[in-house]
């Protein structure tokens, strides 16, 4: 390891764990001599040269993964506003325009969430392949969750277009403002996924997402499998379960 | 640095000073692993078999949906949120790696969730939602 040249203020990169067990010579010279013990790790921050984005915080959580996984948190309940407001309205008496149960296709949502279920599959399967080392075939599994993702949306589109038809807009009800919003939301948040997907895909064809950054892809998984978490209780409490 | 002896009890004490400040990722990850991950992910099979078993489950889910008149309503919708209860868990511990991950993630998300439910449960039977439904 070679000796790092320090600025003023500058922070101390955090040394590897093998040179400690191996080479104390090296753990010597990366450590400048007039540091006090309090400063052999800094109290915030770090350079993050794995791209992890796990060096040197002392909770020994990953802090991308910590991030997402509290805004995940935080998004269970903002979804969880929108159904259960859609759960108060759905058979309110008196609405004008077409119920649930008259214009819901079910074979067609059964569907889409088929492919949205395959779409999880293949961002593990992508996942797994950035981290064995594989970059074609993570390519070609993460274009296919974002293709899957699109086909979604696309399902989407096309159903709100056909409830349009059949008289159900946004204004039309209380149960049609809660269905659009809830749903729409959902497509809302799968729509920014296949964009975050995209980036990943556009990143790895230029060789700008090495095996050492797979925890990049890591937490775009989450953030796709939670849609699909959400899509699983939304396609069972707002189409299946019966009025 | 010529005479080893001499060099070693300072290299010790630095060695020492730094284990006790390493983060803890150090002390839970083993080479191979993402950081975060207290032991591996699941293989590409394994995710396969639990897409088939998402499938089957959500194929069974859409069945029973039509059964609806010839068995009690109640039933139906127990029935259908087990099923979805089971699949929520099986995408949260299989492919969001809750199993393998440090268990932290998994608090959290836990938290959010059972909060999301019971919150809102609360909300709607203050406003007797189920009566209406």
């Amino acid at each position: 390891m070679a000796t790092t040249e320090q600025l003023p203020g500058d922070q101390v990169p955090e040394p590897a764990a093998d040179a400690i067990e191996t080479d104390e010579t090296d753990a010597d010279q990366s450590m400048p001599a007039e540091l006090s013990p309090g400063e052999l790790v800094p109290p915030h921050g770090g350079h993050d040269e794995g791209g992890h984005g796990a060096a040197d915080q002392h909770t020994g959580l990953v802090n991308p993964k910590l991030g997402m996984w509290l805004f995940l948190s935080s998004d269970c309940l903002f979804f969880g506003a929108f159904i259960a407001t859609f759960l108060l309205y759905r058979d309110r008496a008196g609405q004008s325009g077409p119920t649930p149960g008259e214009i819901f296709d079910i074979p067609f949502t059964s569907a889409t969430s088929f492919i949205l279920l395959m779409s999880s599959l293949t961002m593990v399967l992508a996942l797994a392949a950035i981290q064995r080392g594989d970059h074609r075939r993570f390519r070609v599994w993460i274009l296919a969750t974002a293709l899957f993702g699109a086909t979604f949306i696309a399902g989407q589109i096309f159903e709100f277009t056909e409830f349009t038809r059949e008289g159900l807009f946004i204004d039309t009800s209380v149960f049609g403002s809660s269905f659009y919003v809830l749903t729409g939301l959902h497509g809302a948040h799968v729509s920014v996924g296949i964009l975050w997907l995209m980036s990943l895909w556009g990143l790895s064809t230029q060789n700008r997402l090495p095996t050492a950054h797979a925890e990049r892809v890591e937490v775009a998984g989450l953030y796709w499998h939670f849609v699909d978490v959400v899509w699983i209780v939304i396609f069972t409490v707002i189409y299946l379960i019966p009025n | 640095m010529s005479d080893t002896t001499d060099v070693e009890p300072k290299s010790e004490s630095v060695i020492e000073r730094l284990e006790d400040h390493l983060p803890a990722r150090d002390q839970h990850s083993a080479p191979g692993l993402l950081p975060g991950e207290v032991s591996k992910h699941p293989t590409p099979v394994q995710y396969v078999t639990i897409a088939v078993v998402l499938v089957v489950i959500t194929a069974i889910e859409v069945a029973v949906s039509y059964t609806e008149g010839t068995i009690p309503n109640g039933l139906i919708v127990v029935l259908l949120l087990g099923m979805a209860g089971v699949k929520f868990f099986l995408v949260a511990s299989w492919y969001m790696h809750l199993r393998t991950d440090q268990p932290m993630f998994r608090r959290f998300f836990i938290i959010g969730s059972v909060a999301a439910v019971l919150l809102y449960f609360i909300v709607l039977l203050s406003l007797h939602a189920f009566l209406e439904i």
